[in-house]
């Protein structure tokens, strides 16, 4: 298990400055820094060439990405050009929302795929199979920011009973007193309900034909010809079988629900890292858009490697290969 | 695959079909892409205005004359939604051929030679897929944008292509590393081919229906995809796909305002081309994997 980890992080590590790697090429690749600089009228050549010498950019290029590499290792993501402040304070104002939407939204909506994809399963062909199916289909086929636009539509426009944008009323700023968290709450339900929805509907088809799978399988019949108790064969023997593909894929949720946070987040102007990319990418605002970027692509990463943790400790077989 | 005759490709076909038209919602799929292709085609005649074309008084509700009424400039949505039929098409099929085709050569050379190649390889393709397919896509198109390289309509499609390879070149590679071991390849070897001549005259042929269920796959994938980037205002703003119409509904405020008829049919559009084409991908999957045909 030991020699297990150790790999599996250090993989990690390699990815991690990958990713980093590619980010800065690409950035770097495609143009100067200070474009967005040096085309305002307003800042003179000179002060251009001041910023230059500060911020090392008439260095060689591989001085370039030494210096990227440490800045990055020390938090330092640049500055932001439409907030007037360095990226990492943005970025860390607004990461707790999405932490808090993200987190218990994929949680309950894995469970509850796991729960009723293994019950549809056991129950093929049944009309609450065939139906749970289409309604399935049908979502995993609509766009994250478009199911998000029809409940905003249908509960906060047309029923009222929910608000229109943000995490807290205007003027409300976060704090511990019930008041606040349930004014936190209102403004929660909606966003929250999309994401689990949807997460739950679209990965529900792949739990259900995991769990058809292993219902074609001899152990299976074996139990239940030697007169084992039907919902005993379905726990002990579907359930637990279904466990190791399900951890994967469900588990790999993580790593998109970050898609579906940022279409959502934007349609509810919810102030969350993913509406942060939407703002980025409106105010033309590059090095935002980058440390986003990379602070996601960090969380995606400690979120695999958890999950890898959790699969050898599910299944033996990995951590001793 | 060769036909001698035409004849032969009526005879693969029908069997094709035979196969194929056992499952419903496979058939139900083609039948409504059909019907959305030829929207696509015929969008000249089927809309009655054009879309760039101010033809009425701003933010009007649906009449007669404006069947889904006319937005912040006055131009007919309905038209507009039948115009973003051909775009947002064009775009998803055109993204998912360059991402299979990009996904084909590196699964293809990966799967061949083995070893280091294939370590390097699969290496990147693991390290691709650990980043959100959107958030990269995203960072694509404003890196592309920023350099000024390619023009904005083409920016969405290479971005797209370049961030969804990685599933493909799995799939083809492991379908190589099987089809290698067969003796007809061993043969090939011993008769001199080249390394080129075995992949594509030997292998691809043999993994042909893999490409293509992706490719399909792929184009649902890509729409959805697409939609998102002109939604968030990344697409070309002068080509209206059904993205970037829900874009400008969003901006203009569509929904604090209630126009329905604005922003529910270009995304129920959307749902309809990609749950059809998903269809299709998966009676293709039937016909081509007949171990799946039980259920």
């Amino acid at each position: 298990m030991k020699t297990f980890l150790i790999r599996r992080a250090f993989s990690s590590i390699v990815t991690f400055i990958a990713i980093i790697t590619i980010v800065f090429i690409l950035a770097r690749m495609t143009g100067d820094p200070l474009a967005e600089l040096e085309n305002d009228p307003r800042i003179s050549p000179a002060t251009i060439a001041a910023i230059k010498a500060a911020f090392g950019l008439d260095k060689p290029l591989y001085q370039q990405y030494l210096n990227y590499l440490l800045n990055l290792l020390r938090g330092d993501f640049g500055y932001s050009l439409h907030y007037k402040e360095p990226v990492m304070n943005v970025i860390f104002h607004r990461l707790p929302y999405t932490l808090a939407l993200l987190i218990p939204s994929i949680t309950l909506s894995n469970y509850l795929a796991y729960v009723v994809g293994i019950e549809l399963g056991w129950r093929r062909g049944s009309r609450v199979d065939s139906s749970f199916m289409s309604v399935s289909m049908f979502i995993r086929s609509t766009p994250y920011f478009w199911l998000a636009i029809v409940f905003l539509y249908v509960f906060s426009v047309v029923l009222g009973v929910t608000p229109l944008f943000g995490a807290l009323s205007p003027g409300r700023k976060f704090a511990w007193t019930i008041d606040s968290l349930l004014d936190y709450l209102w403004h929660y339900a909606l966003p929250f309900t999309v994401l689990t929805l949807r997460g739950f509907l679209a990965e529900l088809i792949y739990v259900r034909n995991v769990t058809v799978d292993i219902l074609g399988e001899d152990f299976v019949v074996t139990g239940l010809a030697k007169g084992l108790p039907e919902k005993y064969v379905k726990r002990r023997y579907v359930a637990r079988n279904a466990m190791l593909p399900i951890t994967t894929v469900l588990g790999m949720r993580y790593a998109f629900i970050v898609d579906g946070a940022i279409l959502t987040e934007t349609v509810f102007s919810y102030p969350g890292t993913g509406r942060l990319v939407y703002e980025a990418i409106f105010n033309r605002d590059f090095w935002l858009l980058q440390g986003a970027v990379v602070i996601m692509a960090a969380s995606v990463i400690v979120v695999n490697l958890v999950i890898d943790i959790l699969y050898a400790y599910l299944d033996p077989r990995v951590r001793y290969k | 695959m060769k036909f001698s005759k035409l004849s032969d490709l009526r005879r693969k076909l029908s069997e094709f079909w035979l196969v194929y038209k056992r499952d419903r919602a496979a058939v139900v799929g083609l039948a409504i892409f059909l019907a959305i292709l030829a929207i696509a085609i015929f969008a000249d005649y089927l809309a009655p205005y054009n879309p760039y074309q101010r033809v009425g008084l701003p933010y009007q509700r649906p009449s007669l004359k404006h069947p889904l009424g006319t937005n912040d400039i006055g131009q007919d949505i309905f038209s507009e939604v039948i115009y973003g039929t051909r775009a947002s098409l064009f775009i998803g099929f055109l993204a998912a051929i360059s991402g299979t085709l990009i996904g084909t050569l590196v699964g293809l050379v990966s799967g061949y030679y083995v070893g280091k190649v294939d370590e390097v390889l699969m290496r990147i393709t693991d390290i691709w897929l650990s980043i959100p397919t959107l958030l990269f896509a995203i960072f694509l198109v404003a890196v592309i944008i920023r350099a000024g390289g390619a023009p904005m309509f083409y920016s969405v499609i290479l971005a797209i292509a370049l961030t969804s390879w990685p599933p493909v070149a799995r799939l083809v590679r492991s379908a190589t590393l099987s089809i290698k071991e067969r003796p007809y390849i061993e043969s090939a070897i011993a008769l001199g081919s080249s390394a080129t001549r075995i992949m594509f005259k030997h292998i691809i042929p043999n993994v042909a229906p893999i490409i293509l269920v992706e490719v399909v796959v792929r184009t649902a994938i890509a729409m959805l995809t697409e939609a998102s980037l002109s939604f968030l205002g990344l697409g070309d703003p002068t080509v209206k796909s059904w993205g970037t119409i829900l874009h400008f509904a969003m901006i203009k405020n569509a929904l604090i305002l209630g126009l329905w008829w604005w922003f529910l049919p270009p995304g129920i559009m959307i749902a309809i081309t990609v749950m059809s084409v998903t269809m299709i991908g998966r009676g293709l999957e039937l016909y081509f994997n007949p171990r799946l045909r039980k259920y």
